[in-house]
C-alpha cells in the first residue's frame, strides 16, 4: 500500500474507476467528484427516504402477509363486535401497502428527476459487453475466485440484477397481484377494481392469485436475505462504503488505487 | 346366430335391429340394441354406457379427506350417497369411528336421498312410460276427483275443481302447439292403458312431486349445507349440534331440528298418500304385463346399510338387508364379503378398458382403469358415428362387475328380494300386502312392475327409518351428547403409511362401494362399483349378459320402431349412466 | 327474444299455404289423440308468440344442475317449464327417446332458427375423438356445436359447462373442454356452481326472458348480478373473521358457536357466488351455515386448488408437494444456510488475507 492517504484526491490517477465509468456507472461528474473529494454523492435524500420506508413498509407486509395466510390462535377478547384483531392485521397490511404504492410511484418518478444513479434499478444495460463481463467479474468475486473487487459508485452489476428483478419486476408484481386482490373486497366498479380487476380475470381463480401473491413475498424474503447480508459483507470486504452510503448518500473508498 | 349364455339366456341376433340412442329419461348417457324378431320380439340385447370422466384416474395422489368430493360429482341424482361410501371407506382405511350423533344424521340424509330419488324417479323419469298425459285431456275431472279419493283418501288435494285447475293448464299447454318435454312422445301407442281418468290423476300427482321434491331435499340442506351435493366430514358430520348454549344460532339448533322433522313428517304424508296409491293404481292397470324380471328372479346383490348403531356394519344390525341370492335359490342367502378378492370382481373384456391380459377379473382393491376404445369387426358406422355395436368385441364404457362370476341385479327389488328371502319382517309384511292389494303372485314380483314397486315400498319404509333415527338423535341430544365429529386421526400424521378400506351402502339404485388404497397420507388407488355398473354391465368374459340386458329378453313390442317397453323396462332399474361409468 | 318468430310465420316463410297450414293443425290435434274441436286453438295458437325454445344438451356431467334447477321455488320449476319456456330438448327430462328425440331436437333448431336459448349442462370431452361422451352414436361435441349453431344465446350451466369441473380436473383424461373453448362465435352466458343455486338458474332465464336482453356479465362472463361478489363479503360469519375467532377443529366450541371456517379452509374468500345471500333451497341454509367450509365449487379449477381443508393452496409442480409457505421457507432457509456459510468463508478468507498482509509488510 502506499503511503497517500485516499484522503488526499489523486489528481494523477489517469482514469480512476475504468470499470464504473465503461459499465455506464460512473458518470463524468461522478469521476471528477472523486478527483477532487474522494467521495461521490450518489443517492439523493429522497433515495434515502424511500429505502428505509419502503424497507418498513415491507417489513410490516411480510408479517401481516403471512398471519393472512395462516391466522395467529383464536382469541377470546370479547364478543366479535368489541374485537377486531384480524381486521387490525388485515389494516396494517393494507395501509403498509398504500405506503408502498405511493411510495413506489415517487421512486419511479424520481428516476426520472432525480440524480443519473437513481435510475440504475430500473433497467439493466444487456447491450453492454463490458457490463456484462463485470457481471462475470462479481459472480467470481462472490465465489472467491478473485482477490480484490472493483469499485463501483451506484450499484455492482450484480446487486443491479438483483435490484431489477427482485424490485423493480417484484415489487410491481407485489403491487399488482395484491391490488388485485384489493379489488376484490373494493368491489367491481371501484378505483381498484378498474385499475386491477383484469388481472384476476386473466389468472381465472382468486385462490391462484393469492398464492402467486404469497409466493412472491417469499421471493422478496429471499431477496431480504442476501440483500442484508451483502451490504454488510461488502461494507466490510469491499474497497468502498456501503451501508453508510445509503444514510449519508455519500459513496467513499477505501483506497485510490486504480483496478 | 343363437347363443345360451351361462346365466340362462338365449340371444339371437338375426332378427331387425333396432338403436335406441340417446335412451332418455335417464341420468346420464345410454344407448341400447336389441333384435326383434318378426313377431317383434326381443331376443337380443345390448347395453351401453356411453360416457366415461375418469374420476379414478383422478382421484389418484389427492388426499383422502377430499374424495367424498369428487366422488359426490359421480352424479347429481344421488347425490351424497357416493360421498357417504368414501367417508366410510376412508374411515374404514384409517379407522376412524364416528359418533352416533353423526351416524344418526348421516342415516337420515341417506334415507332422505332414498325417498326423494325414488319419488323423482317414480314421477319424473319413469310415469311417462305408463301414464298419458295428452290422453288426460280426456278425463272427467269429477270421475278423477272420485279415483282419487278412492285410491288415495287422505290426499287433501282432492277436489274435482282441483283437477279441473291442472286439466285446463294442460290444455292450454297443448294447445299452444309446444308440447315441450312431451314433443314427439309415444301417445297413441297402444301399449298405455290407463283410463283418461288415472292419466289426469297421475300427471297432477307428477307436478305436485315436482313441488314436493324441492322441499324433501331441505333435510340435505340444513345437515350439509345444500342440495345436491351437500358437505360430508370424515370422521363424522360437519354441522356441530348446539341446543341451549352461546351461539346456538349458528349450529343445529331447535328450530333446525324442528324443520327437519316437519320434513319427515311432509315426505311420510306423501309417500303413504300420494306415491304408494298411484303405484298400485297404475299397477293394477298393467298387471298383465309381466316382462322385464331378467335377473331379479335368479341372482341378485346387496350390501346393507343404514346402521343401527355408529361403526357397527354386521348384517343384523343394517336396516336395509345384505346378501347374495343365486340361481333362483331363494332358499338360500350368501354372506357378502368385500374384502374378499374372490368375490366381487370386474371384468373388461367387453367394456372400453385394458386390464392387458384376456379373461381376467379384478378385485376393486387391485382394480384397473385404463380406457381403450376399439369397436369390433362387425360393427357398423365408423369410430366416431356408430350404426350398429359388435357385442362379441368390447362395447361399454360399464365394466362387468360379478359376485363369484355371477352376473347380478342389484337396486330396490333386490334388496326386497334379499329381504323378504331371509324374513326380514318389515319388508315381507310390506310385500305381503301389496301382493294381495293387487292380487298377483309372489313371482309377479320379478318384473318391471315389480321393480317399480319394490321402490315405492322402499321409499314407504325409508320414510319410517328417517323418523327412527330423528327420534334416536333427540334421544341422544337429551342425555347430553352433542358430539358430530372425532377428529383424533383428522390430521395425516396420526394415519398408518399404508392402509386399504373399502365403503358399501345401499345407494337408490342399490349395491355400492368404494376401495380405496391410501399410501403415505395421498390416494393410490380408488375404484367405484357403482348399483349401475352392476346392472348396466355389459357380458362378461364368460358370456353372462347383464341385468339390463336381461330384463329385456323376450319382451314383446307392440310397435317396435316405438321403443316403449324398452323405456318401460330400462327405467324400471332407473339407470344411471354417470354413476355407472364414473 | 322478442324476435321470436311464431309457427305461423315460419311455415309462411317457407312457402307453405294457409290451407296446408289449417291441414298441418288438424293432423297435429288427430297426432295427438284430439278432436276437430282443438283445430282453431291449435292455430290460434301457432300464430301467437310462442314461449321461447329452449334446448337443453348434457355432456359429460352429473346431472345435478338439472336436479338443482328443478328445486327451483322462485318461479317454481313446473311454471318455468309449462309457461315461461319451451324446453323441446331436454335428453334428461323428455318423454321421446332416439329417433324420436333426435327428431325433436332438429325440429326445433330448423323451426327457430337463431330465435332458441341453448342450454348446454356439462362439457364435451375432446380427447379420442370425441367418443368420451357418446350421442347418437357420435361425438357430444358435433351435436353440441350444431346445437350452437343456430341458438341465439348459450347458457352454461354449473362448473361443467363453464369450465370443466371435476372431469377437467387434473390429469383430465378425458380432456373434458368447458363450452366457451369449443364454440367460439356465440354469446356465452356463464352461471358456474357445482350445481348453481336452482334460484340462480331460472333467476338468470326469467331475467332474459323478462327483460328481453342478456343479463349483464363480469369479465369472465358470469351475470354480475348473482356472481359480482364472493361469500365472503357477504357471509353472516365475517364478524368473526374480522375479530379472528376461528374454528379450530371440527365440532369444537368455536364451531358450535358459528366461529369463522377460515382455518377449516373455506374458500369463501376467493369464490365468486350468491351461497352467503341467496342461500340454499329456498334459503333454508347454505355450505357455510351448516358448519363446513365453501369449497369454492363456482370457480375455475377448483378441484386443483389443494386440499379443501387447507387455508393454503397445495402447489404441484416439478413434483413438489406443498403450500406456499413450505416453498418460501425452504428456499429462505436454503438461501439463509448459503448466507451463513458464505459468511463464513468470507470471515475466514479476510483473516487469511489480512495475516498474509501482515506477513508482505
Ligand atoms: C412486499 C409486498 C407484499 C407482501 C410481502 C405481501 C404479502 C402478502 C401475503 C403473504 C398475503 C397472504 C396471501 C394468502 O395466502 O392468502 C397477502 C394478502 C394480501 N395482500 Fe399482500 N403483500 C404485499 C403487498 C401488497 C400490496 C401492495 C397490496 C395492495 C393493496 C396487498 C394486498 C393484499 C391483499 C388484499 C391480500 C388478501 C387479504 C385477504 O385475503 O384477507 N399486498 N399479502
Ligand atoms: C425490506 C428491506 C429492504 C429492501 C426492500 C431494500 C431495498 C433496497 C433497494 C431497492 C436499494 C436500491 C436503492 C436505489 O437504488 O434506489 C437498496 C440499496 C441499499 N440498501 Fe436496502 N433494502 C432493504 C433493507 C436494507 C437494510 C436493512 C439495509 C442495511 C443493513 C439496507 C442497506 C442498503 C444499502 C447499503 C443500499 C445501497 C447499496 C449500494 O450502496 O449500492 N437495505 N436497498
Ligand atoms: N347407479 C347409481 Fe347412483 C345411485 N343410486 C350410485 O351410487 O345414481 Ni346416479
Ligand atoms: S357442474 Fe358440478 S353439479 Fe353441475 S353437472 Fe357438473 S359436476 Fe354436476
Ligand atoms: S366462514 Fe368463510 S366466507 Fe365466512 S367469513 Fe369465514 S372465511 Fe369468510
Ligand atoms: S362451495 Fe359452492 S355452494 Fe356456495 S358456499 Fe361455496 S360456492
Ligand atoms: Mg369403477
Amino acid at each position: 500500500m502506499s503511503d497517500a492517504t485516499i484522503h488526499t484526491p489523486n489528481p494523477q490517477a489517469p482514469q480512476p474507476m475504468e470499470a464504473a465509468r465503461l459499465t455506464g456507472d460512473a458518470t463524468a461528474e461522478d469521476i471528477e467528484s472523486i478527483r477532487k473529494r474522494t467521495s461521490v454523492y450518489v443517492y439523493e435524500a429522497p433515495v434515502r427516504l424511500w429505502h428505509w420506508i419502503n424497507a418498513a413498509a415491507i417489513l410490516v407486509l411480510i408479517v401481516t402477509g403471512y398471519f393472512i395466510g395462516s391466522p395467529p390462535p383464536t382469541m377470546m377478547i370479547g364478543e366479535a363486535y368489541q374485537q377486531f384483531v384480524f381486521g387490525y392485521i388485515r389494516f396494517a397490511h393494507f395501509a403498509a401497502a398504500q405506503v408502498l404504492t405511493v411510495g413506489f410511484f415517487f421512486r419511479i418518478y424520481w428516476a426520472f428527476v432525480g440524480n443519473h444513479h437513481a435510475k440504475q434499478m430500473f433497467y439493466l444495460p444487456i447491450f453492454n459487453r463490458r457490463w456484462w463481463s463485470e457481471v462475470f467479474f462479481e459472480l467470481r468475486w462472490y465465489l472467491f475466485l478473485e482477490k480484490e473487487p472493483k469499485k463501483y459508485v451506484g450499484h455492482n452489476p450484480l446487486a443491479q440484477t438483483a435490484m431489477f428483478f427482485f424490485i423493480t419486476l417484484g415489487l410491481n408484481f407485489m403491487l399488482a397481484t395484491g391490488w388485485a386482490l384489493y379489488a376484490e373486497g373494493a368491489g367491481q366498479g371501484s378505483l381498484p377494481d378498474m385499475a386491477m380487476g383484469w388481472l384476476l380475470a386473466l389468472v381465472g381463480n382468486s385462490q391462484r392469485l393469492h398464492t402467486l401473491h404469497h409466493l412472491g413475498m417469499w421471493a422478496i424474503v429471499v431477496f431480504m436475505i442476501i440483500h442484508i447480508y451483502a451490504a454488510i459483507r461488502e461494507d466490510i470486504m469491499s474497497r468502498q462504503s456501503i451501508v453508510s452510503t445509503m444514510i449519508s448518500g455519500h459513496r467513499t473508498f477505501k483506497d485510490d488505487r486504480v483496478e | 346366430m343363437t347363443i345360451n349364455t351361462p346365466n340362462g339366456f338365449t340371444l339371437d341376433n338375426t332378427g331387425k335391429r333396432i338403436v335406441v340412442d340417446p335412451v332418455c329419461r335417464i341420468e346420464g348417457h345410454m344407448r341400447c340394441e336389441v333384435n326383434v324378431d318378426d313377431q317383434g320380439v326381443i331376443r337380443n340385447a345390448v347395453s351401453t354406457g356411453t360416457m366415461w370422466r375418469g374420476l379414478e384416474v383422478i382421484l389418484k395422489g389427492r388426499d383422502p379427506r377430499d374424495a367424498w368430493a369428487f366422488t359426490e360429482r359421480i352424479c347429481g341424482v344421488c347425490t351424497g350417497t357416493h360421498a357417504l361410501t368414501s367417508v366410510r371407506a376412508v374411515e374404514d382405511a384409517l379407522g376412524i369411528t364416528i359418533p352416533d350423533n353423526a351416524n344418526s344424521i348421516r342415516n337420515i340424509m341417506q334415507l332422505n336421498l332414498q325417498i326423494h330419488d325414488h319419488i323423482v324417479h317414480f314421477y319424473h323419469l319413469h310415469a311417462l312410460d305408463w301414464v298419458n298425459p295428452v290422453n288426460a285431456l280426456k278425463a272427467d275431472p269429477k270421475a278423477t276427483s272420485e279415483l282419487q279419493q278412492m285410491v288415495g283418501p287422505n290426499h287433501p288435494l282432492s277436489s274435482p275443481g282441483y283437477f279441473r285447475d291442472v286439466q285446463n293448464r294442460l290444455k292450454k299447454f297443448v294447445e299452444s302447439g309446444q308440447l315441450g318435454l312431451f314433443k314427439n312422445g309415444y301417445w297413441d301407442n297402444p301399449a298405455y292403458l290407463l283410463p283418461p281418468e288415472a292419466d289426469l290423476m297421475a300427471t297432477t300427482h307428477y307436478l305436485e312431486a315436482l313441488d314436493l321434491q324441492k322441499e324433501v331435499v331441505k333435510i340435505h340442506t340444513i345437515f350439509g349445507g345444500k342440495n345436491p351435493h351437500p358437505n360430508w366430514l370424515v370422521g363424522g358430520v360437519p354441522c356441530p349440534i348446539n341446543v341451549d348454549g352461546v351461539g346456538a344460532v349458528g349450529a343445529i339448533n331447535m328450530e333446525r331440528l324442528n324443520y327437519v322433522s316437519r320434513i319427515i313428517d311432509q315426505c311420510t304424508e306423501f309417500v303413504a298418500n300420494v306415491y304408494i296409491p298411484d303405484v298400485i293404481a297404475i299397477g293394477g292397470f298393467y298387471k298383465g304385463w309381466l316382462y322385464g324380471g331378467g335377473l331379479s328372479g335368479k341372482s341378485v346383490l346387496a350390501y346393507g346399510d343404514i346402521p343401527e348403531n355408529a361403526n357397527d356394519f354386521s348384517a343384523d344390525q343394517l336396516h336395509l338387508p345384505r346378501g347374495a341370492i343365486i340361481n333362483g335359490n331363494l332358499n338360500e342367502v350368501h354372506d357378502v364379503d368385500p374384502r374378499d378378492p374372490e368375490q366381487i370382481q370386474e371384468f373388461v373384456d367387453h367394456s372400453w378398458y385394458t386390464y392387458g391380459e384376456p379373461g381376467k377379473g379384478l378385485h376393486p382393491w387391485d382394480g384397473v382403469t385404463e380406457p381403450k376404445y376399439e369397436l369390433g369387426p362387425n360393427a357398423k358406422g365408423t369410430r366416431t358415428n356408430i350404426e350398429e355395436l359388435d357385442e362379441a368385441a368390447k362395447y361399454s364404457w360399464i365394466k362387468a362387475p360379478r359376485w363369484k362370476g355371477n352376473a347380478m341385479e342389484v337396486g330396490p327389488l333386490a334388496r326386497y328380494v334379499v329381504g323378504y328371502a331371509k324374513g326380514h319382517e318389515d319388508i315381507k309384511n310390506q310385500v305381503d300386502g301389496l301382493l294381495r292389494a293387487l292380487d298377483v303372485p309372489v313371482n309377479a314380483l320379478f318384473s318391471t312392475l315389480g321393480r317399480t314397486a319394490a321402490r315405492a315400498l322402499e321409499a314407504e319404509y325409508c320414510t319410517r327409518l328417517q323418523k327412527h333415527f330423528f327420534d334416536k338423535m333427540m334421544t341422544n341430544i337429551k342425555n347430553g351428547d352433542s358430539n358430530t365429529a372425532n377428529v383424533a386421526k383428522w390430521d395425516p400424521s396420526t394415519w398408518p403409511k399404508e392402509a386399504k378400506g373399502v365403503g358399501m351402502t345401499e345407494a337408490p339404485r342399490g349395491a355400492l362401494g368404494h376401495w380405496v388404497k391410501i399410501k403415505d397420507g395421498r390416494i393410490e388407488n380408488y375404484q367405484c362399483v357403482v348399483p349401475t355398473t352392476w346392472n348396466g354391465s355389459p357380458r362378461d368374459s364368460a358370456g353372462n349378459i347383464g341385468a339390463f340386458e336381461a330384463s329385456l329378453m323376450n319382451t314383446p313390442m307392440a310397435r317396435p320402431e316405438e321403443p316403449v317397453e324398452i323405456l318401460r323396462t330400462l327405467h324400471s332399474f332407473d339407470p344411471c349412466l354417470a354413476c355407472s361409468t364414473h | 327474444m322478442s324476435q321470436i318468430e311464431t309457427f305461423y310465420d315460419v311455415m309462411r316463410r317457407q312457402g307453405i299455404t294457409r290451407r296446408s297450414f289449417m291441414k298441418y293443425c288438424s293432423l297435429t290435434a288427430a297426432a295427438l289423440g284430439l278432436g276437430p274441436a282443438y283445430v282453431p286453438k291449435i292455430a290460434e295458437a301457432m300464430e301467437t308468440k310462442p314461449r321461447t325454445p329452449v334446448i337443453w344438451v348434457h355432456g359429460l356431467e352429473c346431472t345435478c344442475c338439472s336436479e338443482s334447477f328443478i328445486r327451483s321455488a322462485h318461479p317454481l320449476a313446473k311454471d318455468v317449464v309449462l309457461s315461461m319456456i319451451s324446453l323441446d330438448y331436454d335428453d334428461t327430462l323428455m318423454a321421446a327417446a332416439g329417433h324420436q328425440a333426435e327428431a325433436a331436437l332438429m325440429d326445433t333448431i330448423e323451426k327457430y332458427k337463431g330465435n332458441y336459448i341453448l342450454a348446454v349442462e356439462g362439457n364435451p370431452p375432446l380427447n379420442e375423438d370425441g367418443m368420451y361422451c357418446i350421442v347418437g352414436g357420435k361425438p357430444f361435441v358435433e351435436q353440441l356445436k350444431m346445437a350452437a349453431e343456430h341458438a341465439k344465446a348459450i347458457i352454461s350451466w354449473g362448473a361443467c359447462a363453464s369450465y370443466g369441473c371435476v372431469q377437467a380436473a387434473s390429469p383430465n383424461p378425458t380432456r373434458a373442454t368447458p363450452v366457451h373453448k369449443v364454440i367460439l362465435d356465440k354469446p356465452i352466458i356463464k352461471v358456474p356452481g357445482c350445481p348453481p343455486i336452482a334460484e340462480v338458474m331460472t333467476g338468470v332465464i326469467t331475467y332474459m326472458l323478462t327483460f328481453d336482453r342478456l343479463p349483464e356479465l363480469d369479465r369472465q362472463g358470469r351475470p354480475l348480478m348473482f356472481y359480482s361478489q364472493r361469500i365472503h363479503d357477504k357471509c353472516y360469519r365475517r364478524p368473526h373473521f374480522d375479530a379472528g375467532q376461528f374454528v379450530e377443529h371440527w365440532d369444537d366450541e368455536n364451531a358450535r358457536k358459528g366461529y369463522c371456517l377460515y382455518k377449516m379452509g373455506c374458500k369463501g374468500p376467493t369464490t365468486y357466488n350468491a351461497c352467503s345471500t341467496v342461500r340454499w333451497n329456498d334459503g333454508v341454509s347454505f355450505p357455510i351455515q351448516s358448519g363446513h367450509g365453501c369449497i369454492g365449487c363456482s370457480e375455475d379449477g377448483f378441484w386443483d386448488q389443494g386440499g379443501f381443508y387447507n387455508r393454503l393452496t397445495t402447489i404441484k409442480q416439478f413434483g413438489i408437494e406443498e403450500n406456499a409457505d413450505q416453498i418460501g421457507m425452504a428456499s429462505a432457509g436454503v438461501v439463509a444456510a448459503g448466507v451463513a456459510v458464505h459468511a463464513a468463508v468470507s470471515a475466514l478468507k479476510r483473516a487469511q488475507k489480512k495475516s498474509q498482509d501482515k506477513v508482505e509488510d
